[in-house]
């Protein structure tokens, strides 16, 4: 696989602090284990992975990286502690590659500075793989980390 | 009354309250439970003005509340709403009462094709409505006089409510019986309203919490597939929704009245880190502070209650024996923990009632987990 990386594409890394390489050691693993989500046009993979303190992901398709976003909130596992049916359409737009079941929206139990909250997910019911979305990455969870920062220091 | 005549907040209070303030949501060590009484028009009768004064000088109503909540040794955060936003936005008449929060008439959408035709406003055009215009005067005055108790917030209630403040709620329970797809139609619409308005906060401020939940969409009034079908569902879609779109982190769910049947299912809803779950009656009584650890305390900050009509009418030896129960059971909550009153502080209660909720928290809510 062949993943281009543009200039637009290089500024969201370098705002991210990740590097090209490690990108694309993301994308590779993802690509040979099957771990990633699929959109369901099949057009479009998010891969996540870890650095330190950082969890990564990459989207992107058969060609280019389209967006790159980190979040330093460590998901632990389900909140409540397993994955029950609930009462509300739960399912969200992608596909977990491997188990080839729909991610649910779920929320799922993150702890930064020492601190346990949820925050929301979307999760594999079959492999138990989670991950969140880039809009809510981007947004909310980069807001509770900087509330946190400030408030645990 | 204009800023100057108020005393400043003292710094030393405001400290200790924000310390205290802090603890549910991040876990920082402090010595006891914080309480939020829900003051709103309450203050205002100590400085003995009324309701209508309160709500028609939003910024006089903020400076009122902040000096509520250092004479109450409460909650630091200024406080300014009322159960009937968003009517007056899209063409109903409100109306301020001298001694009840603003109540709306002549609500805009009277017929099932007025759901069809109605438009949610865009978040621009509701930053330029009556509603916004009104509840940022508010927030701007706490913001530019009191920073330190300044708190983003926006108050939608949750589906239910939001289109009971568009049509009459005589005809949303007919319909929900007669034609309960042009329910679905206004909550979805509804849900789309609240996105826009939690953005319009999360772009004026950078930060949106949104109080939400199920008001009139309890035991009282709803079955648990009713209140699932037209409140739990199109709520949980919108917060996922704000959140997607940047609009929170904060999440309140405010599940006023009795929520015996279907409480359950809001340990589901979408949660940020920064989220907290208040439920007022379990059938007749007080919800159970216990009851409420038990299912929420390994998921978010819980709020326990003490009943607002026994803070507007009992005793203080009443309001401190349930507060004393209430607080034991919740303070040492793994996510953290409030003590509060079911709904607002009634605007009338007896201050005495409201000291007697707070001294509890002193005598009995120290943490022990810390
Ligand atoms: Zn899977």
């Amino acid at each position: 696989m062949d993943i281009k990386i543009t200039e637009q594409a290089d500024n969201l890394l370098k705002d991210n602090g990740v590097r090209k390489e490690e990108i694309l050691d993301i994308i590779k693993n993802s690509e040979s284990s099957g771990q990633k989500l699929k959109s369901k046009d099949g057009n479009t993979c998010i891969a996540k992975g870890a650095s330190e303190n950082l969890t990564i992901y990459a989207v992107y398709s058969a060609s280019e990286l389209l967006d790159v976003y980190t979040h330093k909130m460590n998901i632990l596992g389900i909140t409540g502690g397993e994955i029950k049916p609930v009462e509300y359409d739960d399912a969200s737009d992608w596909i977990c590659a491997k188990c080839g079941e729909v991610a649910l929206e779920r929320n799922v139990d993150m702890s930064y500075l020492g601190v346990t909250r949820p925050g929301p997910g979307l999760v594999c019911a079959k492999c138990g793989e989670m991950y969140v979305s880039a809009g809510m990455a981007k947004s909310t969870l980069k807001t509770a980390e900087a509330i946190l920062e400030e408030k645990r220091a | 009354m204009p800023a100057q005549d108020y005393i400043p907040i003292d710094s030393d209070w405001l400290g200790k309250a924000g310390s205290l303030w802090t603890t549910p949501w991040v876990d920082k060590p402090s010595d006891r439970v914080i309480v939020d009484p829900i003051i709103l028009s309450h203050a205002a009768t100590l400085y003995r003005k009324n309701a209508g004064y309160f709500y028609s000088n939003p910024d006089e109503a903020v400076r009122m509340v902040c000096g509520a909540c250092e004479l109450y040794d409460v909650t630091p955060v200024g406080h300014y709403l009322y159960a009937d936003y968003w009517g007056a936005d899209y063409g109903a008449e409100i109306k301020i009462q001298t001694n009840a929060p603003p109540g709306i008439t002549n609500r805009p959408i009277k017929t099932a094709e007025d759901v069809d035709n109605f438009e949610v406003l865009s978040t621009e055009d509701l930053v330029k409505g009556p509603t916004l215009t009104t509840h940022y005067k508010a927030l701007d005055t706490v913001k530019n006089e009191y920073p330190q108790m300044f708190a983003p917030i926006t108050q939608l209630g949750g589906t239910m409510e939001v289109a009971t403040n568009w049509a009459s709620i005589e005809d949303v329970f007919m319909w929900m019986i007669t034609e309960p797809e042009l329910v679905d139609k206004l909550c979805v619409k509804a849900g789309d309203h609240m996105v826009n308005a939690c953005r319009a906060t999360a772009e004026r401020y950078g930060a949106n919490v949104m109080i939400t939940g199920s008001v009139i969409a309890s035991g009282d009034l709803m079955d648990r597939e009713q209140i699932k079908r037209f409140s739990y569902q199109p709520v949980s879609r919108a917060v996922r929704k704000v959140l997607n779109a940047g609009a929170g982190p904060g999440v309140y769910y405010h599940l006023c009245g009795n929520h015996t049947d279907d409480f359950d299912l809001w340990k589901d809803a979408p949660m940020s880190p920064f989220t907290i779950v208040q439920i007022g009656y379990d059938g007749q009584n007080i919800f159970p502070t216990s009851k409420l650890v038990e299912n929420f305390g390994d998921r978010c900050t819980c709020f326990g209650t003490v009943d607002t009509k026994l803070i507007d009418r009992g005793t203080p030896a009443q309001v401190y024996a349930q507060a004393k129960e209430q607080v034991i059971a919740g303070k040492d909550s793994p996510r953290g923990f409030i003590l509060g009153t079911a709904c607002e502080c009634p605007t009338n209660a007896p201050p005495v009632n409201v000291h007697a909720l707070v001294r509890a928290a002193k005598d009995f809510g120290k943490y022990e987990k810390f």
